[in-house]
């Protein structure tokens, strides 16, 4: 027959026992203390039950009481703190809360070695939550502690510093206090020591020279060139977690050091093919792990390789892609490792095609990538989108219509409408990509309301957003066919696009008269677009007068161009802009052809070439207005100009206004 | 006031460190979305026979030395529809290719018959003959040499009865953008010759179109 449980075996009984110990003292702390300790260890649930019963200002009551003499009280109460704030950020909190923090520091000072482990291990589980208080490094007498904590030959005090920085050192600043404090060489030094505290060493050297090019060139000197040693040794260390760490800090040196100017020994070091390629294969192997350090390798994979072809040529040669292809077909992956498979085959297919081949030719991949697209993790939909994004970088594969395809697109457009603006520049990115499509499939896009879209965000109030869809619009207009092209200009009506040209952002502007280039190339009718209102060849015209950046007054002379080579009246009203004879100033042809930047120079020569056509019965009137402005004579000097596309421009358009004489004489 | 114009050099010998490494300069006559037309000669002892050609440049990396597009065959006598393949180029640069083919079965003869073809190569010649023109500095030259690989059908299979198993040797003018080129299979014709010059698609100049991949 079951009976009625005793009320001190239930949490409320051993909270009140706690709370008399507590007031009275006595051996039964000790007792009590012990059963708790041994109730929460480990399980998440209790933990929350006692904290939310009010356990920890008592436990916390005992240690501010306990006399110093009492060691194993004291070991008792920061045992049971520290198992409190083990794992829950609500433990953490009510530690702090209680005022646990001074009594805990006072424990490393005890002359009890016993004593100073356990108040360090309990500070050790605070400052592994995110939820600790920040350490403030730009107090001298917190770096004078810091180190001391550093030197001590106990394992659970160094780890203590070490969580400290790792918890604590965000900025560029703090990077630099703590590396001219010497720490990163006591963090080196604590490489020799136990698993632990190696492990929290590499974490808290990551910690300080994490994109900060000023600290690593200092520290990684040729005097230190044995830390290299022991890092890339430990890329071989029997614990997985190890390697990785040490993978991590050699990337972050790797990076910040081939980002920086200067070059250092550690930068040739990290030259080396064969370590290189030995990094790459350590890391592949730890990517087999489906856990923590599994995710994070792939993560310090693409880290490594992304920004340096070699890199990822050495990393597909080492079978990268296949392996995270087999990888990426296997069932219920967790959001982090899809991530981090999508972010790395994203960098792989960035530069190197045949990384895009291997992908596009897995039986899955193509629709592996594309279901993300619909993940409910945003970081995954961002991913999938950037790597469909690099993969569609084949001119090869966008030519055979290869992505222009319902399933592809359809995601992809629906993802323009994200609620997330990551999501919306990623998908829009990728857009850019696809929509290049050589083959007349370009009305998929169009019919799937993906330009009416595209038009909308092309009115965001973020250049970033703004950008994108214009840029996503420009690659659209390239080639398409006649239909299309009127369906894309009604859609996009006139008055935006006055509005992007003269955008405050210069880079809209260069998309935005890119995509005015190629409305009005291809047949020669697609010019009247720009006369349809007699607006938007003035906005050209003015931005050509007024802006400064090579590649937006590129754009706007080959809209100038294209116009030109187009009939009478065309020509005429682009010489109307070009060509101002009421005007004393020096005409804009001729102080363009003086520019530095040879691609600006060409697309000016290329507009007088169409100009001095001499057929036409306007010609000679233009050349004669041509020579007025001072062209021909600046073209005579350029007749020799170091980029042989502008000489040889040049020569032709010379030769044309020639044959109406020559009007030097 | 006349201007003497200085005639472009013969290609020079570049020499020290720098040698073979300058990439090519921009020819916007062989940018991205400009199209070329002219014939294809397949003549063979039986008959006299060219094909009407277009070509469209779809891709251009000069950092690669790569260049891409597709060729549509307009008169085809077994096709009902043009036949359009696209092709891979690799550029001459002497950096990412040299004028030795090194695939595809040509051999440095064959690809010397072939490049010898074109009057503009006769002063790289010797050159050529010692290193495939490793060390030939071709960045100011006015011709730019290339070999284009068709890789696929577009818009019919691969068992239209037609093949693209060979490749072109191509000469391209930087001056004037046409394009001479010769046809090399072992087992086709010899020496089918390209002809193809630059299209104003019924405008009275040059139009450029772009886009740029993110």
């Amino acid at each position: 027959m079951p009976g009625s449980a005793s009320t001190t075996h239930r949490p409320e009984g051993l909270i009140e026992r706690l709370r008399s110990a507590a007031a009275d003292g006595g051996e039964a702390k000790l007792k009590v203390l012990r059963e708790l300790k041994n109730q929460i260890i480990g399980n998440r649930t209790k933990k929350l039950s006692y904290i939310k019963l009010g356990a920890v200002p008592s436990v916390v009551s005992i240690l501010s009481s306990a006399s110093s003499s009492v060691d194993c009280l004291l070991i008792q109460c920061a045992a049971t703190i520290g198992s409190f704030a083990c794992g829950v950020d609500a433990g953490v909190k009510a530690v702090l809360d209680a005022g646990a923090f001074p009594h805990l520091i006072n424990l490393l000072s005890h002359s009890n070695e016993k004593v100073v482990d356990a108040g360090a291990r309990a500070l050790k589980m605070i400052y592994q939550s995110k939820a600790a208080p920040k350490y403030d490094f730009f107090q001298h007498k917190n770096i004078e502690f810091l180190i001391s904590l550093l030197d001590k030959n106990n394992e659970n005090v160094t780890g203590l510093g070490a969580s400290i920085i790792t918890h604590s050192c965000e900025t560029n600043n703090e990077q630099k206090i703590l590396a001219d404090a010497g720490v990163l060489k006591k963090l080196i030094n604590l490489l020799q020591g136990t698993t632990s505290q190696r492990d929290a060493s590499l974490e808290s050297f990551a910690t300080i020279i994490k994109q900060n090019p000023e600290v690593i060139t200092k520290f990684v000197g040729p005097e230190n060139s044995t830390t290299f040693g022991s890092l890339l040794e430990l890329t071989k260390d029997r614990y997985p977690r190890t390697r990785l760490l040490a993978c991590i800090c050699l990337t972050l040196i790797k990076n910040a050091t081939s980002s920086s100017s200067s070059s250092s020994s550690s930068s040739s070091y990290l030259q080396s093919v064969g370590i290189r390629t030995k990094l790459i294969l350590v890391l592949l192997e730890l990517v087999d792990d489906f856990g923590q350090v599994g995710d994070e390798a792939l993560f310090t994979l693409s880290s490594f390789i992304e920004h340096e072809e070699d890199l990822q040529k050495l990393a597909f040669e080492a079978n990268t892609v296949d392996k995270l292809c087999h990888q990426m077909q296997k069932e219920s992956l967790q959001a982090k490792r899809l991530e981090g498979i999508f972010t790395t085959l994203g960098n792989l297919c960035s530069n190197l095609e045949p990384c895009r081949s291997i992908v596009l030719q897995s039986p899955k991949a193509l629709i592996i990538i594309t279901d993300a697209l619909t993940h409910t993790t945003t970081d995954v939909r961002v991913a999938a989108c950037i790597c469909l994004k690099n993969v569609s970088r084949s001119v090869k594969y966008l030519s055979a219509g290869h992505f222009m395809t319902e399933a592809v697109i359809m995601p992809v457009i629906q993802l323009l409408y994200d609620a997330s603006t990551s999501v919306q520049v990623a998908a829009l990115c990728t857009v850019s990509n696809l929509v290049v499509d050589f083959r007349t499939h370009k009305s998929l896009f169009i019919q799937s309301g993906g330009v009416k879209q595209l038009v909308e965000l092309s009115k965001s109030m973020d250049s970033t957003v703004r950008l994108n869809a214009v840029w996503a619009l420009r690659n659209l207009m390239f080639l398409v066919d006649s239909r299309c092209k009127e369906e894309i200009f009604m859609d996009l009506k006139l008055f935006p696009l006055t509005r992007l040209i003269s955008d405050s952002n210069a880079c809209v502007q260069e998309q935005a008269l890119g995509l005015v280039c190629n409305l009005v190339n291809g047949p020669v009718d697609s010019i009247m677009y720009l006369f349809t209102e007699g607006l938007l060849l003035n906005t050209v015209g003015r931005e050509l007068r007024r802006a400064s950046k090579p590649q937006v007054l590129v754009q706007a002379m080959y809209v100038m161009c294209n116009v030109a080579s187009g009939k009478e009246f065309e020509k005429e009203a682009v010489m109307q802009q070009l060509v101002n004879e009421d005007d004393n100033n020096q005409s804009i042809i001729v102080t363009l052809l003086q520019s530095d930047v040879a691609s600006l120079r060409t697309a000016v020569v290329w507009t007088v070439v169409n100009l001095s056509i001499p057929t036409g019965a306007g010609a000679l009137t233009r050349v004669v207005k041509l020579r007025n402005a001072g062209v021909v004579s600046q073209l005579k000097n350029m007749v020799n100009d170091p980029c042989l596309d502008v000489k040889l421009r040049v020569r032709t358009a010379l030769g044309q206004s020639m044959t109406f004489g020559d009007f030097s004489t | 006031m006349p201007v003497r114009m200085v005639e472009s050099p013969a290609p020079s010998n570049s020499s020290g460190a720098n040698y073979g490494q300058t990439c090519l300069q921009p020819c916007s006559l062989l940018s991205v979305g400009q199209a070329f037309s002219g014939t294809q000669n397949v003549s063979s002892p039986q008959k006299d026979e060219a094909w009407r050609v277009n070509v469209r440049i779809q891709g251009c990396d000069l950092d690669h030395g790569y260049l891409c597009g597709t060729m549509e065959a307009l008169n085809v006598p077994m096709a009902d529809t043009p036949v359009v393949t696209f092709w891979e180029g690799e550029i001459v640069d002497t950096k990412n290719y040299t004028f030795f083919t090194n695939k595809w079965k040509a051999t440095s003869e064959v690809d010397i018959e072939h490049w010898t073809k074109f009057p503009s190569f006769s002063p790289l010649l010797s050159q050529v003959e010692v290193d495939g023109g490793k060390s030939l500095d071709l960045s100011n030259y006015q011709y730019i040499f290339m070999r284009w690989k068709e890789q696929y059908f577009v818009n019919v299979g691969a068992d239209c009865g037609l093949t693209i198993a060979g490749f072109y040797y191509v000469c391209f003018s930087c001056v004037d953008g046409s394009i001479n080129g010769y046809y090399y299979d072992p087992n086709s014709s010899p020496f089918q010759k390209l002809e193809l010059k630059t299209t104003n698609e019924g405008r009275s100049g040059f139009s450029f179109s772009s886009y740029e991949l993110q």
